[in-house]
């Protein structure tokens, strides 16, 4: 071939790779708005996708963390439900023996949240310390979570006993200043969708500016190698777990005040494979060692798109796992080709 | 193709041209003709011509960045050159894949080797030639085990065949390896550094193998740092400098190694050609050993089960050598003393004794060690040479209690190292594993120097680094102990531990078997010596007695 030529489509490759997933969203934005009526500025569309996606989001930021560290977790779906059972149970014996709405909303919330961050540092204990694989010893939670919450509710539902404040904070919002509805009502960001952003902000900057996140790239690219340069492999394995967990706990608080209930066979079940594949659309690698929260975040915008067009074309709801899955191996092979 | 400008060009410089002239009674095997391989922004290889026969070892040399591997996956159907050509006995060939290169009988033994850990040795010889039973269905492992242990034996070697290969040495897996080249009828085997990873002892074993694998009529294409090894086994050798053929030497029938001109080859002579000018003795001279209470003292201390009843001590600015056959327990030991490995026994540093749990521990402390693994464990090879630098000394340029990275202080002590070092990085956020390996070596010294250690371990200091950058590299350490620094060089290649080191110890089984002394490292059969001691032979040879 001629090396000019050559040249020209390795420098394509490596745009392709650098800044695919930004094109294919934009080509799936321009698709989807076109589909509602070719309303491409009508911010109305965006916010429905942000606000519904929110929780997957919040997951993929964490999942993102854990699969540069060259992890997995399997579990945050159950992770997220559990913590979302607990977190509401707590909160309605709370409200029955008497305790103010405003306080039980509050610690039922905090008790959410440190659930989550507590199984999640139960999967890192069991990977360090227990040296089982992250695949297996995640397994595991997706079966145990799940179950342990269904227990809890006889595999019913939990409804919330808080009447106004718990479900104020799943349906309240930030307006948007200047902007309105069809209805003529100010259009609003969800606080999720916020949490989603800050989360996102604050984990890629982790990433890229803190001391944790280059010893987690270092541990991801290989692992070896960060415990003959010194870094304690095990602390790093430790809280990128936790932090997971964490991040499931907000992600459940933000599912279950936006229901104002926890169904615990169906909350979170097959969010897992949702947060890998934005990751992955997002461009980190499997292998660990490289990866970027920003494109994850558009990553699980994509498929939030992708689901909204199906739909909106009236294409069967059995037929939209294919396509995800098509787009999600389509990523990869795009974006796999320079870094062999 | 395009009309070739640098054709002309080549044949304007008659002393870069194959010896096609000249009658050659062995036949061409393998020639490339005018290969010319252009990455972005560099030519790799330019106008290189050279004919490969059969029955010669022929030894391919040259600094790193000369070329050397461009050939070599040229060769191999890895890369597909820009403009020239290659023939295999006169036929024009074209590789467009490593596949077409071995179905012509070109078969490449890598220096990380390639077996599958979890298969025997059998199975591993025949990998996916396995003689079949039933049309194809089952493999018919009985006629699998006899020809695999035919190869074996056709290399002297006497391997079980049933032993897993994740059990195997690594010379014992190199020998595995050029068996299964041998499976498939390679008439073309090409050596990249075989001998970077072994010992004195299974180099030698290799070479046989070599000189064997000629005799019976193949081409061996040898590649090697060490210019003593090429002046030794090569038939001819091709010398590479910036990817051109800049000079050839072929052994004549009175065995002596001679250039175009006739005059006889020896080291000084392919170095110079190398690097274009006169090598001044790499070895720095000697400083002395400040002789004051020791940095570190190491008493009855061993790695669990690798290692034993080892005490030694090590004064600041001593360099302390230790030599001894792969295999001897001196890397376990280092690693050991540094908290990579459980162990046994006393470690003193600056007289107060310390047991390192984790590396950081050892680092805290001022024990460094750098690995011989520079591509597994030494260094991180996917990230840029910024963070490769400043990982181990991360504590050190951090921001608001240890949180965030300070950017501006990371950039500074990488700039520093680069300048200091003189190392050739175009751009800190590069890939390390773009540079050279004797830039990578000084990457890996300079991130452990900047956690300012007292004590400095480094094992094997030169592997897969070029020629100029060794003598570099010696004087860096040379300089470092005469600052202070107690170094103790973990080395398989004597004369650089001769000619670096106060005093060396010799390792053997796991345990220190002799030591030689300041005094008895300057005559002249030094290195004899430490050969003995670490074979387990008297250390005098008797008839000298």
């Amino acid at each position: 071939m001629n090396p000019r030529i050559s040249h020209a489509v390795r420098e394509t490759q490596r745009t392709l790779e650098r800044w695919g997933v930004l094109v294919a969203f934009i080509i799936l934005f321009v698709v989807s708005t076109a589909k509602q009526g070719f309303d491409f500025f009508n911010p109305e569309n965006f916010r429905s996708l942000l606000n519904s996606n929110a929780p997957v989001g919040i997951l993929a930021v964490g999942m993102t963390l854990v699969i540069i560290s060259a992890g997995i977790d399997l579990s945050v779906g159950s992770m997220v439900v559990l913590a979302a059972a607990i977190g509401m149970t707590a909160m309605n014996a709370l409200i029955e023996h008497g305790t103010s709405e405003l306080n039980a909303v509050l610690l039922g919330g905090a008790i959410t949240i440190l659930a989550g961050t507590a199984a999640g540092a139960f999967n890192g204990v069991l990977i360090v310390f227990g040296r089982i694989a992250p695949f297996i010893a995640t397994l595991g939670g997706l079966a145990a979570f799940r179950s342990m919450s269904l227990a809890i509710a006889d595999a019913g539902e939990i409804r919330s006993q808080s009447a106004t404040m718990f479900s104020a904070l799943g349906r309240g919002g930030i307006p948007l200043p200047g902007l309105e509805n069809s209805a003529g009502k100010p259009l609003t960001l969800s606080i999720s969708t916020v949490i989603f952003f800050v989360v996102a902000a604050i984990a890629q900057w982790f990433l890229s500016r803190s001391r944790f996140g280059r010893q987690l790239v270092a541990v991801g690219a290989n692992e070896m190698a960060a415990r003959y340069a010194g870094i304690s492999v095990s602390w790093v394995r430790l809280r990128v777990y936790t932090v997971m967990g964490l991040l499931a706990g907000i992600a459940a608080l933000a599912q279950s005040s936006r229901m104002n209930s926890v169904s615990t066979a169906q909350l979170g079940l097959g969010s897992e494979l949702d947060a890998i594949a934005a990751v992955v659309i997002g461009g980190t690698s499997l292998r660990g060692g490289f990866g970027r929260v920003w494109g994850t975040v558009v990553g699980v915008l994509i498929l939030g798109m992708i689901t909204n067009i199906l739909t909106i074309s009236g294409v069967s709801p059995y037929w939209q796992g294919a396509v995800k899955g098509a787009v999600i191996v389509l990523a990869v092979l795009v974006q796999r080709s320079s870094r062999e | 193709m395009v009309a070739l400008p640098h054709f002309d060009e080549s044949s304007q410089r008659p002393s870069i041209e194959p010896d096609s002239a000249k009658a050659d009674s062995a036949e061409a095997l393998l020639e490339a003709h005018a290969v010319t391989v252009d990455y972005p922004g560099v030519r790799a290889l330019d106008a290189v011509s050279i004919t490969f026969r059969g029955g010669e070892i022929h030894a391919v040399v040259g600094e790193n960045g000369a070329g050397k591997s461009t050939m070599m996956n040229v060769l191999s159907g890895v890369v597909r050159p820009t403009l020239g050509r290659l023939t295999m006995k006169g036929i024009p060939t074209e590789f467009t894949r490593p596949s077409d290169a071995i179905r012509a009988g070109i078969a490449m033994v890598h220096q990380e080797l390639h077996l599958i850990e979890t298969l025997n040795v059998a199975e591993n010889v025949m990998l996916g030639r396995e003689p079949t039973r039933f049309f194809g269905f089952a493999v018919d492992r009985a006629s699998q085990r006899t020809r695999a242990g035919q190869l074996l034996r056709m290399l002297g070697s006497d391997l079980n065949l049933s032993t897993t290969a994740s059990e195997l040495s690594i010379a014992q897996a190199q020998f595995v390896e050029i068996a299964k080249c041998l499976a498939s009828d390679a008439q073309v085997l090409i050596f990249d550094e075989p001998t970077a990873v072994l010992g004195e002892c299974d180099s030698d074993r290799l070479f046989t193998v070599m000189r064997r694998l000629r005799d019976e009529g193949r081409c061996i294409v040898f590649i090697s740092h060490h210019l003593d090894e090429v002046i030794a086994v090569a038939d001819r050798i091709s010398v590479l400098r910036d990817g051109r053929l800049v000079q050839s030497f072929q052994r004549e029938a009175d065995g002596v190694i001679r250039g175009k001109d006739g005059i006889a080859a020896d080291e000084g002579t392919l170095a110079h050609a190398m690097v274009g000018r006169e090598l001044e003795s790499i070895y720095p001279a000697k400083g002395s050993a400040s002789g004051a209470r020791a940095a570190i003292e190491l008493v009855d201390f061993g790695a669990r089960r690798k290692s034993h009843g080892i005490s030694l001590s090590v004064a600041p600015g001593e360099i302390l050598g230790i030599a001894g056959l792969v295999g001897s327990g001196r890397t376990e030991t280092a690693e050991a003393i540094v908290g990579l490995r459980q162990r046994d026994g006393v470690v003193r540093i600056d007289g107060c004794e310390v047991q390192f749990a984790t590396v950081r521990a050892a680092k805290q402390a001022g024990v460094a060690y750098v690995s011989e693994d520079r591509k597994g464990r030494g260094l991180h090879t996917t990230l840029s040479s910024l963070c490769n630098m400043t990982l181990p000394s991360l504590d050190a340029c951090t921001k608001l209690g240890g949180l965030l990275i300070d950017s501006k202080s990371e950039r500074k002590i990488s700039q520093h190292w680069i300048n200091a070092f003189q190392i050739r990085c175009a751009r800190p956020m590069q890939p390390i594993s773009s540079l050279s390996g004797g830039n990578q070596q000084k990457f890996a010294l300079a991130r452990w120097l900047e956690t300012k250690p007292k004590v400095l371990i480094i094992d094997e200091p030169t592997r897969g680094v070029d020629v100029g950058a060794r003598g570099e590299i010696y004087r860096i350490i040379a300089k470092l102990a005469s600052d202070g620094l107690a170094c103790i060089v973990i080395s398989s290649e004597l004369p650089e531990l001769i000619g670096i080191a106060h005093r060396v110890v010799v390792m053997r089984l796991g345990t220190i078997a002799g030591e030689v002394p300041r005094d008895r490292l300057a005559l002249a059969d030094c290195q004899e010596r430490i050969v003995r001691i670490a074979s387990g032979l008297p250390e005098e040879n008797e008839h000298r007695q």
